[in-house]
């Protein structure tokens, strides 16, 4: 097969290491983890051998890719709406509505099964898709369309998502835990997706039209207006592109146990809005969106494996290190800045 | 050959409004005509009318002998018409070639890409074969708003516009962009292209158009050959009466000490001396303006005056009464006005209505409080004297403050602050952005306040204005007073000197340093470089309406 990114010309690598942003992030992981193997291989027995065994194993790759495809995802996703002008912390809401469909209708097809040849598993993953996009296009319309404050309609997505997942397991499996599958979604297909979705989200925003229509309706919707491309409809596309993401990333983590978790906050635990973080972090770039969802996610892994190993690391400082971070980088380096019309509503002219 | 544009008949209403009555208007392709008017004339509704924006209630648009129904912009667009809105629609962030393409950018790979060398490149043409200086990949927020201006009128010739509606293009630029913006008019002229401006400065007519309609009241006055018209004749055509081209102001007997400021020092927001030991005395019945280019200390004197910037050293006193510490309801509360030079952001709450506007400032007081609330009705009839006394239009009081233009705005505020019967008024730029009819009229208010024994701070940078109101005139320069002059007798190259920081004994100043001087700060638009008597300057009188610096 022909490599797909030989048609690629030269600018996009050029782009690519010119953005200051990605390239630091990329030293600082590179250099982070090159020190910690050079560490390990040197005293194999300290915690920094441990420590360096658990990064570079298999297991914590795939324990990575796991917890990292909902939080890379839906922090795509989360761009897309932002650029556009609508702000959705509502995605955590909408991994967990795509976690607990994905795993309900794979096991209404029955696991074995398929439908048009395509194997029940994959109906589900299906099924998370649109049950996220479904619940992204009700916020969409509340917002957009009826100028509901973006913050309120998203918390409800959120507080929505997280009342009706463990009660329709309740409901349909009487408990909020549903049964496993007993098949699952490799981590190696995790891993491609966010790849593609990453490469696929960098190209639309900074080569193709509706990129930069996405970017003027976040930044200045009357420009954009007055050249006659309609302000709603982009947005419209940025919000159910946020879904589509999710839905994705939410049944990615669910069927990658193959089961959904929906006691206490669901096994989505706020990796959406880890998701914020991340693409805050990655200044909406998402490749610096995909740098830290990784970052995040392998923190939280090497965390666990260390537990196995009997370190006693305290879970919740490390799951807090995201949103140290997020303030840290708000606050101090203050790059990020949002699109000036986010969380504006737009009303066109007579 | 048919005329470019040929509005026939056109009548637009709104409820109760009727804002173009029966207009007609023929434009002649590859010329320049301004249409001239006081806000609230219906310049900019007709304008709208052709650009698509509204649809007309009666009457016709024909464009090139072709009759047409615009529903949206984007048919009007198609049929070669753009507009360049006085606020402009860029986006910061993106580039130069960016917005000049948005919405029409050309494409490859199957749609999958922005054709970035195509766009650069037709944006390159363009630019170079109206003569435009313009890097397409500069990015909107690094460049000058000139610049900008440039952008967006690219943006209207990249959609194939033959005929571009301007929105008082030189409201926002400095007077050797204007300067600059009418080589552009006849590059663009020169190449088939006409150019239809809203105006409603005269001398910006006179220089620039071919031709100039002139509007009242949604009616058109007249159209005429800019060349067979003089400057009285336009007033008169726009006001419908003669306007008297300087105030009267009567001598008066100053009274009692109203402000005593003492080597006041006082710093900016970024904590760099702004005002560098002012001392001054202002009494009752007695206009005292300060005269400067812009950014020369004046907002920060001002501020720390009317208690809201805390000086860093030196006094206030007021009354008698050292205001140091007092807060700013504490110097509202002694009767000190303040008509501040920012009306977005320190004159009135957008969002609210004139209602609300009107007591801002006043809520804490009777009539307007009562018992812990606020008496609606009273506030209410507030509103609505204030708008009759001084013509805000249209007089709504129950509509927001940001559907009013904003020259009525600027009315409103002044209105507001000069009816709280205050001692002292510190206005700044009080008549910025405001028609030559109701300049004139808030400058007889002015003096009417001072012939009742108020006392009057005067800042402002058109030098008219200060000469022609004032008592007494303070030049200032960087932070400090350069000079005190008596504004009867002094000449306008001696305030000149003064606003570029000479002293009026020294001999050694060039000419040129006057010259440059006088451009940047005498809240000139340049617009008149062609009139000997005032060259480089505007020392247009208040019948003039030239409004903006």
């Amino acid at each position: 097969m022909r490599n797909p990114l030989a048609d690629v010309p030269v600018p996009l690598l050029d782009d690519l290491i010119d953005d200051e942003y990605v390239r630091s992030l990329v030293v600082g992981v590179v250099g982070t983890l090159g020190l910690l193997g050079l560490f390990g291989l040197l005293f194999p027995g300290s915690v920094a051998g441990d420590l360096a065994g658990i990064v570079f194993s298999t297991s914590t790759a795939a324990s990575t890719a796991r917890l990292a495809a909902p939080i890379v995802l839906a922090g795509l996703g989360g761009i897309f709406a932002e650029k556009s002008g609508v702000i959705n912390i509502g995605l955590e809401g909408l991994l967990i509505i795509s976690a607990f469909a994905s795993v309900y209708i794979a096991s209404v097809v029955g696991i074995g099964n398929a439908v048009l040849g395509i194997p029940a598993i994959w109906i589900g993953f299906m099924a998370g898709i649109a049950a996220s996009t479904l619940l992204a296009g009700v916020f969409g319309v509340v917002c957009i369309e009826f100028k509901a404050d973006q913050i309120i309609a998203g918390l409800a997505v959120w507080l929505i998502a997280l009342g009706l997942a463990p009660f329709m397991s309740t409901v349909f499996f009487g408990g909020v835990n549903t049964p496993n599958l007993g098949a699952n979604v490799g981590w190696r297909y995790s891993a491609v997706m966010v790849v593609v979705a990453t490469v696929a989200s960098w190209w639309a925003l900074n080569r193709t039209a509706f990129g930069k229509h996405l970017e003027a309706s976040g930044e200045n919707p009357k420009a954009l207006d007055t050249v006659g491309v309609s302000v709603s409809r982009v947005r419209y596309a940025g919000v159910l592109l946020s879904g589509v993401l999710s839905g994705v990333g939410g049944s990615a983590l669910a069927l990658s146990i193959g089961q959904f978790v929906g006691s206490g906050e669901t096994m989505v635990q706020g990796k959406g809005f880890i998701a914020i973080v991340a693409y805050l972090f990655g200044n909406y770039n998402p490749l610096g969106t995909l740098g830290a969802g990784v970052l995040f996610a392998g923190l939280d892994a090497t965390q666990i494996r260390l537990q196995q190993l009997g370190y006693a690391v305290p879970d919740t400082l490390v799951q807090t290190i995201p949103y140290v971070v997020v303030i840290v980088v708000l606050a101090l380096v203050g790059r990020t800045r949002l699109p000036a019309a986010a969380g504006d509503h737009y009303e066109t002219e007579e | 050959m048919n005329p470019a544009v040929h509005l026939d008949g056109i009548t637009k209403r709104f409820p109760g409004v009727v804002a173009n009555d029966d207009v007609d208007l023929e434009i002649e392709r590859g010329s320049v005509h301004a249409l001239l008017g006081e806000n609230g004339a219906g310049k900019t509704t007709l304008m709208n009318v052709l650009y698509g924006l509204y649809r007309p209630t009666e009457g016709t648009v024909v464009v090139d002998g072709e009759p047409r129904s615009f529903a949206s912009p984007r048919d009007a667009i198609d049929a070669g018409i753009g507009m360049i809105h006085q606020h402009f629609m860029l986006v910061d962030p993106m580039t130069v070639w960016e917005n000049v393409v948005l919405g029409n950018e050309p494409r490859t790979w199957g749609g999958l890409r922005v054709d970035e060398a195509a766009a650069r490149e037709a944006v390159v043409e363009l630019s170079e074969r109206y003569g435009f200086d313009v890097d397409p990949d500069a990015r909107i927020a690094d460049v000058s708003v000139g610049v900008q201006q440039r952008v967006e009128i690219l943006k209207a010739l990249y959609r194939g516009a033959d005929v571009l509606i301007m929105d008082e293009p030189t409201a926002v630029l400095t007077p050797q962009e204007v300067e600059e913006l009418y080589d552009v008019f006849e590059e663009l002229t020169d190449q088939g292209k006409t150019i239809i401006f809203i105006s409603h400065k005269l001398g910006e007519a006179l220089s620039a158009a071919d031709e100039i309609t002139v509007l009242r009241d949604g009616v058109k006055v007249g159209t005429v050959a800019s060349a067979d018209v003089t400057r009285e004749e336009l007033a008169e055509m726009m006001v419908g009466r003669e306007v008297l081209m300087e105030p009267a102001t009567t001598p008066r007997e100053p009274g009692e000490r109203v402000l005593e400021v003492t080597d006041l020092h006082v710093d900016d927001d970024r904590g760099v001396e702004a005002v560098s030991g002012i001392t001054f005395e202002l009494r009752g019945g007695e206009v005292f303006g300060i005269a400067g280019v812009d950014g020369n200390g004046q907002s920060q004197l001002a501020e720390a005056i009317t208690g809201m910037r805390e000086p860093a050293s030196g006094s206030v006193d007021y009354l008698g009464e050292p205001m140091a510490g007092v807060s700013r309801r504490g110097h509202i509360d002694r009767g000190m006005a303040f008509v501040p030079e920012d009306r977005h952001e320190r004159g009135l709450v957008m969002s609210y209505d004139l209602v609300q506007n009107g007591i801002l400032g006043s809520q804490h007081d009777p009539p307007f409080a009562s018992g812990g609330r606020i008496d609606w009705e009273a506030s209410t009839e507030h509103a609505e004297s204030v708008i009759e006394a001084y013509d805000v239009r249209p007089p709504n009081p129950d509509a927001d403050a940001e559907d009013f233009s904003g020259g009525n705005q600027q009315k409103f505020i002044v209105g507001r602050e000069f009816e709280r019967d205050p001692d002292l008024v510190v206005a700044t730029h009080p008549t910025r952005g405001v028609d030559i009819g109701s300049t004139e009229f808030l400058h007889d208010r002015l003096l009417e306040l001072r012939a009742e024994g108020k006392a009057v701070l005067l800042i402002s940078s058109k030098l008219d204005e200060v000469q022609g109101l004032s008592d007494r005139l303070a030049v200032i320069h960087e932070g400090e007073f350069s000079g005190v002059v008596d504004p009867a007798t002094v000449t306008e190259e001696e305030i000149g000197l003064l606003m570029a920081g000479e002293s009026l004994a020294d001999e050694t100043v060039s000419g040129a340093a006057i010259h440059d001087a006088l451009d940047d700060g005498l809240g000139g638009s340049g617009a008149d470089g062609a009139d000997d008597v005032e060259a480089g300057s505007d020392r247009e009188t208040a019948a003039d309406g030239e409004v903006d610096a």
